[in-house]
């Protein structure tokens, strides 16, 4: 389950919805990104979301199914949050269902790895000494290139 | 309204149906406003206020919806004509004590004929949109009041609807026809950008600059017809572009990414009439 969305997630109920019915999850791994108060400049007093409606879902879709195509997965929810959003909010959110821990912790940090580097989300930080657009990382692409290695 | 000689001007000598001949028409600048409002339960108008509706940013969706129904009006109404519109600009109000979202559609033109239709069909499509996007949670929605507002330009003259039931005075915010931003975040609905709008008959490529890209090259949204591509993908568009406006030039600075359709592309995908190209700089998310 995929959602772009503005309004808040709640980790336990998305979680709780992934494993309903289901006897067959021996592992379930979720990650959340919060926002920080500080970043490449203190005092970060808001962030702004940007995305590319239509690309953002496929592209996050893609990302989900070479995840299911690694790992045997009984179950993905992957939220990402648009629009302003203030320190200590949650923006992202990955839960992960597999038989066995290995894979589930695997592909949630996979997809993390994958969805900072191929989603197109822009974030715009707001702090008390004006607004700018966050850069990219090289940490990040450094982590996303893990994967393509090992396969 | 100065309704001298009213008739029907579809209508021919024997009564026949034909399309009105517009050659010797001078042409004049064209304004039309149309408006019309979406009813539906209080929680429904909640759900869309926040973005909690299962099928995603709906008024942006909505918004998109109606400035491509305005520009496909000719293919829905027979005698319509098709029209280079120049500026199409939707707006929504949500109204919680009425539980409805007013929907106002704005275009304009130079041209020989009026734009009413077209507004009113962008009318129609935004509250269609808003009906898909919500009926998942709310099947009793109900689409109403769909009526021309002003009109200027033409030979018909100035139309003002008397202001009978509400006192609305709307404003709508002007984006580019083309050139809707696809954004969704702080002060997203109505920013303005900046098009250069083709002939809208002639083959075209959609472009369309995003986050810190738009910003640093103040353009959202631009459209190019195909001849003037150099060649026929990303490379030939980039040049293209550049020849068109020098703030272009911004494209080869720093990291800048493409996407084709949605789809992430380098400088040798090739291009057709009608593709949508982005322009981004990298991703930031998670």
């Amino acid at each position: 389950m995929i959602r772009v969305q503005q309004r808040v997630f709640d980790v336990g109920d998305e979680q709780r919805a992934l494993l309903e019915a289901r006897r067959d999850i021996g592992a379930v791994v979720s990650f959340t990104g919060l926002v920080r108060d500080f970043n490449e400049r203190p005092e970060v007093q808001a962030l702004t979301l940007e995305h590319y409606p239509g690309m953002t879902e496929a592209a996050l879709g893609d990302i989900v199914e070479q995840a299911q195509s690694r790992w045997p997965l009984q179950g993905v929810t992957l939220i990402h949050r648009i629009g302003r959003l203030a320190p200590a909010d949650p923006i992202v959110l990955v839960v992960v269902a597999s038989a066995h821990r290995r894979a589930a912790f695997e592909a949630c940090d996979f997809i993390m790895d994958y969805l900072k580097t191929r989603a197109p989300f822009w974030k715009k930080e707001h702090t008390a000494s004006g607004d700018y657009w966050v850069s990219e990382r090289d940490g990040d692409h450094d982590a996303a290139r893990r994967w393509e290695m090992s396969s | 309204m100065p309704l001298t000689n009213p008739s029907l001007t579809h209508l021919n000598a024997r009564g026949e149906a034909h399309m009105v001949d517009v050659a010797d028409k001078p042409e004049s600048r064209r304004e039309a406003s149309a408006s019309g409002l979406i009813r539906m339960q209080p929680e429904t108008l909640a759900l869309l206020a926040e973005g909690g509706l299962p099928k995603g940013d709906v008024l942006a969706t909505a918004r998109i919806a109606g400035i491509q129904a305005a520009k496909r009006t000719h293919e829905l109404i027979p005698l319509c004509h098709a029209l280079a519109l120049s500026k199409v600009a939707i707006d929504f109000e949500l109204d919680e004590p009425e539980s409805c979202v007013h929907v106002t559609a704005t275009c304009r033109l130079n041209g020989r004929t009026g734009v009413e239709m077209e507004a009113l069909t962008a009318v129609s499509v935004a509250c269609l949109t808003l009906y898909d996007m919500c009926k998942a949670v709310d099947k009793g929605m109900e689409i109403g009041a769909i009526h021309l507002d002003t009109k200027t330009g033409g030979k018909s003259g100035d139309y003002r609807r008397e202001e009978a039931r509400g006192e609305r005075a709307v404003t709508p915010s002007f984006i580019e026809s083309a050139a809707s931003p696809i954004v969704t975040g702080e002060g997203a609905s109505g920013e303005v950008s900046v098009g250069q709008r083709g002939d809208i008959a002639a083959p075209c490529i959609r472009v369309k600059c995003l986050a810190e890209l738009r910003e640093r090259l103040g353009v959202g949204d631009v459209t190019v017809p195909v001849d003037r591509l150099a060649s026929s993908d990303v490379a030939g568009l980039k040049t293209a572009l550049k020849a068109l406006d020098a703030r272009f030039e911004g494209l080869d600075q720093g990291r800048v990414l493409c996407a084709v359709n949605q789809v992430m592309a380098g400088d040798a995908t090739p291009l057709t009439d009608n593709d949508e190209v982005a322009f981004f700089p990298p991703v930031t998310g998670g």
